[in-house]
């Protein structure tokens, strides 16, 4: 491989290669490798090169710069996402996406910053026989993260009416909300954040932890992809891939990095799979690729009298947590025009009238949590791709159901004239509180819902018994000393709320606790 | 002997259902049948007129997809295609009204398509409304990444000089080596103050113009 040294390459003798510099085999050493640069992964290579470890931070996806970015969502998800963005759970079919890019999932999401609450971590740490993952023992992992990313609420100035809306819907009506937390430093108001943000304004991992962790030394292989983990008893000892290209994946050269260290941050339907294809790697338990839990999400279009011009403000500037014991949590939400208008219903000059409305539209979404409601990750031939099952528990449904009433409600006392819920077997749509019973009083189906596939969880589980989980709470998995996960896969439970701060808080607290050990 | 006369009948009509009566595609990866079958559907999602006067056919709506078919993986444009040939071939299953409704989509009229579409929408079927939802989101996705629908409902992207950041002296675009980065530490945009984007800004240059 070409080292020219170029202003790719830090003082500190960190660098970032990308596919046009591949010319031959890749075979290293380090004390630590990383395989995913997502919140996660990047957390924990900027930690341990700044702590002095020889780091490589492995990625399968490309770095793309603000000239990469497609406005156009479908062309932008067939770009950044895995699958083109059309990946699915079976079982209950539910759209589900996993980013495939240098800094992962940050780079196209809306930088939503919450700490896991502390009613769920108490839980956690009850139920998962965890004992140091209470909100006191994150707290300063948390505050690390925070302070480096600048995460700090959502200004008023780039909220935008379908963001104050909300907020003045819950005001009438007695909920509490507040300005949705970021990672992001002088945000305009573009509504871009699930296209990449061209005002640069976002930190995502790219443009955040990664330059920090090349600074300190790390380097980056992008455009490689991880294969397999070699293992020797309660050892591994390195991992293997291929160097592909951008977006066809064809694989070229070969690669094998041996690493004192090995931390999986593939995301939690990869690294399950990672682990399979390795020979079913660390799954005494058997919980590798088991109890996927997602944060289920439905949404309510609103439309007002007056113009709410929807494509100014923070993408996502606003929350209610009142309900989070309840099983959900509610947020406003754009996505670029061509989304939105997917959930207009009809087709013909009916769905066009409709298409009119979206400046006068916003839409609000709530995230449940539905612990009853269990997939799985598995492995299939010939990819790294999975096949993911999930199904809704019946016993879930009123949780999705009450969080679509109390979405109408707000909208209704926000001043929507109209709302459209998107349901199967309701009114397309509602004119009046008194109409939008139904969403609350109709025994609805599972598949009567128009579900996204929020986050992902569990797959390699957090658990304090070793047969009942496959990392302990430092995200060393159970079965192999020198092989740790950090991504969301090892929350034992969904964490209630949007899982990027938290999923860093525990990397930084991984990486401190390698580097102690290594 | 009339079993075997039937089915080299219904194999015959199969073949000629199939395969004849396409006009030449000129896509890398839609078939002619499949850009038919898009471009019929996209007449009768999005007829001319109303508040938006671009159409679906305005947005040619097969080379969008076939664009968005080429930066798919293969696994999505096999997807893709079944999908489309499902919808073209299924009014033998699910007819449309009238002596021709088991005619293939495309060949159906507009009024036709849309009550088939609305079939499709409504069914009690659950697999039916998933294939008719995909198939109005990408559909969808190509009517709107035409630009006089985004410029007709004030909605053309907002003309954005992003600024240089440290990220960009590390990476090139995708493809090309780190040789071709031109900026160094001097060209980094300095911290200041940051002012949101304004409503009636200007908008990005490919998406200005007229809706003539």
């Amino acid at each position: 491989m070409s080292e020219a040294p170029t202003e790719t390459s830090s003082a500190a003798g960190g660098s970032v290669s990308v596919f046009a510099q591949y010319d031959r085999d890749i075979d290293e050493e380090v004390d630590v490798v990383v395989v995913g640069s997502g919140p996660a992964g990047a957390v924990v290579s900027k930690e341990l090169a700044e702590l002095g470890k020889s780091v490589l931070l492995i990625e399968e996806g490309p770095p793309f710069v603000p000239e990469e970015f497609e406005i156009d969502g479908g062309l932008s998800m067939a770009r950044t996402m895995r699958e083109g963005g059309l990946r699915a759970t079976s079982g209950t079919t539910m759209p589900t996406m996993q980013a495939i890019a240098l800094g992962g999932g940050s780079l196209v999401n809306s930088a939503i910053c919450n700490r896991t609450p502390d009613f769920v971590l108490e839980r956690w740490c009850a139920d998962y026989e965890l004992s140091r993952t209470t909100l006191p023992d994150l707290e300063p992992h948390y505050d690390a993260v925070g302070k480096f990313l600048g995460i700090s609420p959502t200004p008023e100035n780039v909220q935008g009416a379908r963001n104050l809306l909300f907020r003045d819907g819950c005001e009438a009506l007695g909920y509490t909300s507040e300005p949705i937390s970021r990672n992001v430093r002088g945000c305009r108001g573009s509504g871009e954040c699930f296209t990449g943000c061209r005002t640069r304004a976002k930190q995502s991992m790219d443009i955040s932890y990664v330059p920090a962790a090349i600074r300190a030394g790390a380097r980056v292989l992008t455009s490689v992809r991880i294969e397999e983990i070699v293992a020797d008893r309660r050892r591994v000892s390195a991992v293997v891939g291929r160097v592909v290209a951008p977006f066809t994946g064809k694989p070229s050269y070969q690669v094998r990095i041996r690493a004192k260290i090995v931390v999986l941050a593939a995301g939690c339907m990869a690294t399950p799979v990672l682990l399979q294809k390795s020979g079913n790697l660390a799954n005494r338990s058997g919980q590798v690729g088991e109890n996927l839990q997602f944060h289920p999400g439905v949404a309510i279009m609103g439309i007002f009298p007056d113009p709410v011009n929807p494509q100014f403000g923070a993408t996502q500037g606003y929350q209610s947590r009142q309900f989070l014991e309840d099983g959900f949590k509610l947020e406003t939400l754009w996505a670029p025009p061509a989304i939105t208008a997917v959930r207009l219903p009809g087709s013909g000059q009916a769905l066009k009238d409709r298409l009119a409305d979206i400046p006068y539209s916003a839409i609000w979404d709530a995230i449940a949590s539905c612990n009853r409601s269990l997939g799985r990750v598995k492995a299939k031939r010939g990819t790294l791709n999975p096949t993911l099952s999930w199904h809704l528990h019946p016993k879930d449904i009123p949780i999705l159901s009450q969080s679509l009433w109390v979405l109408a409600e707000i909208f209704f006392a926000a001043g929507a004239r109209t709302i459209i819920p998107g349901i199967h077997g309701v009114p397309p749509e509602m004119h009046t509180l008194g109409e939008a019973e139904v969403l609350r009083t109709r025994s609805l189906k599972a598949t009567d819902f128009v579900l996204g596939g929020n986050h992902a969880f569990c797959t390699t589980r957090m658990h304090g018994d070793p047969r009942r989980g496959v990392v302990n709470e430092m995200g060393r998995c159970h079965d192999l000393e020198n092989l740790f996960i950090a991504d969301t896969g090892i929350f034992p439970q969904c964490p209630s709320v949007n899982p990027m701060w938290t999923a860093m808080a525990l990397a930084h607290r991984e990486a401190h606790h390698i580097a102690e050990h290594l | 002997m009339i079993l075997g006369l039937l089915g080299v009948g219904a194999l015959g009509y199969a073949v000629i259902r199939v395969a004849f009566g396409y006009p030449e595609s000129r896509y890398q990866s839609l078939t002619r049948a499949d850009a038919a079958l898009v471009a019929s559907a996209a007449e009768a999602m999005y007829p001319a007129g109303g508040a938006i006067p671009s159409s679906g056919t305005d947005a040619d709506l097969p080379a969008y997809l076939d664009r968005f078919l080429v930066a798919s993986v293969a696994r999505i444009r096999i997807l893709v295609h079944l999908l489309l040939f499902l919808v073209e071939h299924a009014t033998l299953f699910f007819p449309a009204p009238g002596w021709n409704g088991r005619s293939r989509f495309s060949a159906l009229s507009a009024d036709q398509r849309v009550a088939v579409l609305d079939g499709w929408s409504e069914s009690s079927l659950f697999v039916r409304r998933l294939v008719f939802t995909t198939l109005r989101a990408l559909l969808t996705l190509g009517y709107f990444a035409h630009p006089p629908v985004l410029r007709a409902l004030k909605l053309a992207p907002f003309a954005i000089d992003s600024p240089v950041v440290e990220a960009d002296l590390l990476y090139p675009r995708i493809g090309e080596h780190p040789d071709s980065i031109r900026l160094t530490r001097a060209d980094l945009t300095p911290p200041g103050e940051v002012t949101p984007l304004r409503l009636d800004g200007p908008i990005r240059a490919d998406f200005s113009g007229s809706n003539e």
